[in-house]
């Protein structure tokens, strides 16, 4: 099935991820997907979390940190940074506690967890995670073009959403046995009723976020996720590996899309032996693509003969990646 | 504030509160700030080394625990003295 066709029959998978290795194309196809859909009369909006993002690079703009950018009619691009929303978010929390007790500082220690607290980690991806929820949910755009970081980080991400949902869980629990005695407590002194618990709304706040960030991955409805290989052996190994991982976690693969293919139309010229050779490399592994994925194979993607930046190539690329 | 004399039915309903819940009151407290104490423990364990929640949700507690974290760290740094037995 051709690309075209899969987002013409599944117009409420709104959610388009491109997956795979450090610089197979993700951010090419991610660019070209995104106008064409626009191209389409679609809104769209491609975003990246990567701090080394290239979108600015292959719209030829400066768009990192800045919000979403419009690029041309119906077409927005936007790069998060990271380390600013941390600061953010940090600056709120300090506000918050210098509001609720009407400090003039925070005091040392609390200062010192904070500072402590944004060093980890696991801090950067949940901060990551967490402006995507932001930007999915309060967006109104028709598809969400999500230019994914290398495999690992999103894997990861899931799997802690899962412990976190878990451990959420359980402290909502010891929550509300908390607040039970506290109930208790306050009939046996005939008090009035208690304020609310504002611990137990933060948490399931916190809980409805993990849980809204990691739907936008797993949402077999609304979330279309492709594989991008390259006919090279080392590539396909790591890329059935990471397609199991991505089954387990429950991430709707929509299709592989094969990026690099060298035209076979070379092959009637006069050619170097070199390319003949590149050329019957790829043949073997083109033949591995298809047992290992069949139909599930979307697009074949041909070398270009530059470098995809700028709107016209971007145009050009979107132009063979949804062909009839 | 001016002390107003409290009526007979209010100070009987204090003896009998004295008499009957009071110890069931302070034992429910107890139980609530041994709870206190375990809750910002999992949500703020970095702070003495012992990573549970995520950093980035815990800090979204944080606001709401900062009167007690004192309290917390004296007591789980305390060795058990005469007061465990007396209260």
């Amino acid at each position: 099935m051709s690309l075209k066709r899969i987002f013409e029959q599944h117009p409420e998978r709104r959610y388009i991820m491109f997956g795979g290795k450090g610089g197979l194309g993700k951010t090419t196809f991610s660019a070209a997907t995104a106008y064409w859909l626009a191209s389409q009369g679609k809104k769209v909006l491609v975003f990246s979390v990567d701090p080394q993002a290239s979108l600015s690079d292959i719209f030829e703009r400066d768009i990192f940190g800045k919000g979403p950018v419009q690029i041309m009619e119906n077409l927005w691009a936007q790069e998060i940074d990271a380390d600013q929303h941390i600061k953010q978010y940090q600056n709120e929390i300090r506000q918050k506690i210098l509001d609720m007790y009407g400090f003039d500082e925070i005091p040392e220690e609390i200062e010192q967890y904070i500072q402590a607290a944004s060093a980890e980690p696991a801090m950067e991806e949940s901060a990551i995670f967490d402006a995507v929820v932001d930007i999915v949910v309060e967006g109104n755009y028709d598809y969400y073009i999500y230019d994914l970081v290398p495999l690992g980080h999103a894997l990861y991400y899931l799997s802690m959403a899962k412990v976190y949902d878990e451990w959420i869980n359980k402290i909502t629990k010891l929550r509300e046995e908390m607040r039970e005695y506290e109930e208790m407590v306050s009939r046996l002194k005939r008090e009035r009723e208690l304020e609310e618990d504002a611990i137990l709304r933060e948490l399931l706040y916190i809980r409805s976020r993990i849980n809204e960030s990691s739907n936008i991955l797993t949402d077999r409805e609304k979330t279309a996720f492709f594989f991008v290989v390259v006919p090279e052996e080392m590539i396909l190994i790591d890329t059935q590996k990471a397609a199991g991982l991505f089954a387990k976690f429950d991430v709707p693969i929509s299709g592989y899309i094969v990026n690099r293919v060298v035209p076979r139309d070379l092959l009637r010229l006069e050619i170097p032996a070199y390319l003949r050779n590149r050329i019957e490399m790829q043949d073997r592994y083109l033949e591995q693509i298809g047992v290992m994925f069949s139909d599930q194979v979307v697009a074949h993607v041909p070398e270009l003969e530059r470098d995809v930046a700028g709107l016209p190539m971007i145009k050009t690329l979107s132009e063979i990646m949804y062909a009839d | 504030m001016p002390e107003k004399k409290k009526g007979f039915v209010q100070n009987m309903r204090e003896v009998i509160y004295g008499m009957a819940a009071h110890d069931m009151s302070r034992y429910a407290l107890r139980t609530r700030a041994s709870m206190e104490h375990l809750f910002i423990l999992i949500t703020m364990g970095d702070m003495i080394g012992i990573p549970i929640l995520p950093p980035y949700y815990s800090l979204r507690l944080l606001p709401y625990v900062v009167p007690q974290i004192s309290t917390w760290k004296r007591r789980l740094l305390r060795e058990k003295d005469i007061s465990d037995a007396m209260f």
